[in-house]
C-alpha cells in the first residue's frame, strides 16, 4: 500500500521531528531531516504492508539521516541545548529536567529510550527499526533507564519492565 | 500517579516540526517532477532484449489503432539498433513487437502506475512508459550481475560491497543517474543523490 504524502506529513511530522531531534539535537537539522524523509518516501520504489509499516520506515529513515548528520564533518552552528530548552513551552516544571536528562544521555541510549517511551515500540520493533539485535536493545534500554533513574530519582518511577 | 511513558510523552510533546513542513515538501515535490515515484514496470522482457529503447523521432509514425496508438521506435537488441512497434492502450500498458536479425518475431508487454504528489494513483502516460523503458535494467544471471543502459551492458559483479550493495553512477547525454543496487532488496535511483541502501530494507 501507499498513503497520500500530505496525510503522512500531517500525521507523522512531529514524530519524525522528535526522533531526528533526539539524535541530532538541532531543530533546524531535524526540520531538514523531516522534509528529506518525506521526499524520500515519495521517491522510493517501495510497497508497504500497513500504515504502521510506513510509519516505522519513515522513522528509520529519519534516524539514519540524523545519524549521518552527526557523523558529517559539516554541522550547523549549534544552539546550546540549554538555550533551546528555554524556548520550549513545557506543560509542567518537571518536564524540563526530564527532557534535559534524556538529551544528555549517550546517543545509543537516547534513541532507544525515545522509541520505547514516546513511540510505544516494543523491544522487537525497536530492534527491527534500528537493525540491531533485541539483546542489544534490552541492554541499552536498561542502561538508559538506570542513568535516568540515577539523575531524576523520584521523578522517574520503577514501573518499567 | 503518572507512568514514565506518560511523563516522557508529555515532556516530548513540546517538540513540533516546522509549521511550514507540508508547504516546503510539496514545493520540493513540484520542483522534482522528474522524481515521480513509480512502481516497477512488470516486464515480460525477452532475455535477448537489452533494457534500452531510443525514440527515433524521424522514424516515429502515429497510426490510429483500435483502442490504442502505435508508434515505431528503435530498440537495442544485442547491441544492434532494431525497429519495433510499440502500442499503448491508454491505461498505462504497452505492447512491443520486433523482429530480430534472424527473422524471429518477439513480443513483450508491461505497464505501470505513477503516484501524484497527493498520493493518487494514475496510469503512466506513453511518455513516462518510454522513459521507464529507458531506465537501467539490472539482471542477475547465474551470479553475474549486469546493468544495461542506453545500449551498453556492464558487468558489475565485482562492484558489490560485502553487504551486497553496489552504488553506481550512470551518465548519459549529460544526465547523471545515481543507482543503488542491492542483491537482496531491489534497486533505487535518483538524479540527485544515492539512495541509502538501508532504505530498501523492509
Amino acid at each position: 500500500m501507499r498513503e497520500e504524502i500530505t496525510l503522512l506529513i500531517e500525521r507523522y511530522q512531529d514524530n519524525l521531528f522528535a526522533a531526528a531531534f533526539s539524535i541530532c539535537k538541532n531543530a533546524a537539522d531535524a526540520n531538514d531531516i523531516v522534509q528529506e524523509t518525506f521526499l524520500q518516501y515519495y521517491t522510493i520504489d517501495k510497497e508497504f504492508e500497513t500504515e504502521q509499516h510506513i510509519k516505522a520506515w519513515l522513522i528509520r529513515v529519519a534516524i539514519n539521516k540524523a545519524k549521518n548528520i552527526n557523523l558529517s564533518f559539516w554541522k550547523r552552528k549549534r544552539v546550546s541545548m540549554e538555550d533551546y530548552i528555554n524556548t520550549l513551552a513545557f506543560e509542567t516544571p518537571e518536564d524540563g529536567p526530564l527532557f534535559e536528562e534524556v538529551m544528555g544521555l549517550p546517543e545509543k541510549y537516547r534513541i532507544i529510550i525515545h522509541l520505547f517511551y514516546y513511540e510505544d515500540y516494543s523491544i522487537r520493533e525497536i530492534a527491527n527499526i534500528l537493525k540491531i539485535s533485541e539483546a542489544n536493545v534490552k541492554v541499552r534500554l536498561t542502561r538508559g533507564r538506570t542513568l535516568l533513574k540515577k539523575t531524576l530519582k523520584e521523578e522517574w518511577n520503577d514501573d518499567d519492565q | 500517579m503518572m507512568t514514565n511513558k506518560e511523563r516522557y510523552k508529555r515532556a516530548f510533546s513540546t517538540l513540533h516540526a516546522s509549521p511550514d513542513t507540508k508547504t516546503e515538501v510539496m514545493n520540493m515535490l513540484n520542483e522534482q517532477e522528474t522524481h515521480k515515484k513509480r512502481r516497477t514496470i512488470s516486464r515480460a522482457m525477452a532475455a535477448a532484449l537489452t533494457a534500452t529503447l531510443v525514440i527515433g523521432s524521424s522514424l516515429a509514425a502515429y497510426a490510429a489503432n483500435v483502442g490504442g496508438i502505435q508508434q515505431i521506435i528503435q530498440i537495442w537488441v544485442h547491441g544492434d539498433p532494431t525497429d519495433a512497434i510499440i502500442e499503448f492502450d491508454g491505461q498505462g500498458n504497452y505492447n512491443l513487437e520486433y523482429e530480430d536479425k534472424d527473422g524471429n518475431i518477439h513480443t513483450e508487454g508491461g505497464g505501470g502506475v505513477a503516484f501524484g504528489p497527493f498520493g493518487k494513483e494514475r496510469p503512466l502516460t506513453p511518455e513516462e512508459l518510454m522513459e521507464e523503458l529507458n531506465h537501467p535494467d539490472v539482471k542477475n544471471e547465474n551470479g553475474v550481475w549486469t546493468v544495461s543502459y542506453y545500449g551498453e551492458t556492464h558487468d558489475i559483479t565485482d562492484k558489490f560491497d560485502t553487504d551486497g550493495v553496489c552504488y553506481l553512477k550512470l551518465i548519459h547525454d549529460g544526465e547523471t543517474l545515481y543507482m543503488t543496487i542491492t542483491k537482496e532488496h531491489g534497486t533505487a535511483s535518483s538524479s540527485k543523490y544515492y539512495v541509502d541502501a538501508k532504505e530498501l530494507l523492509d
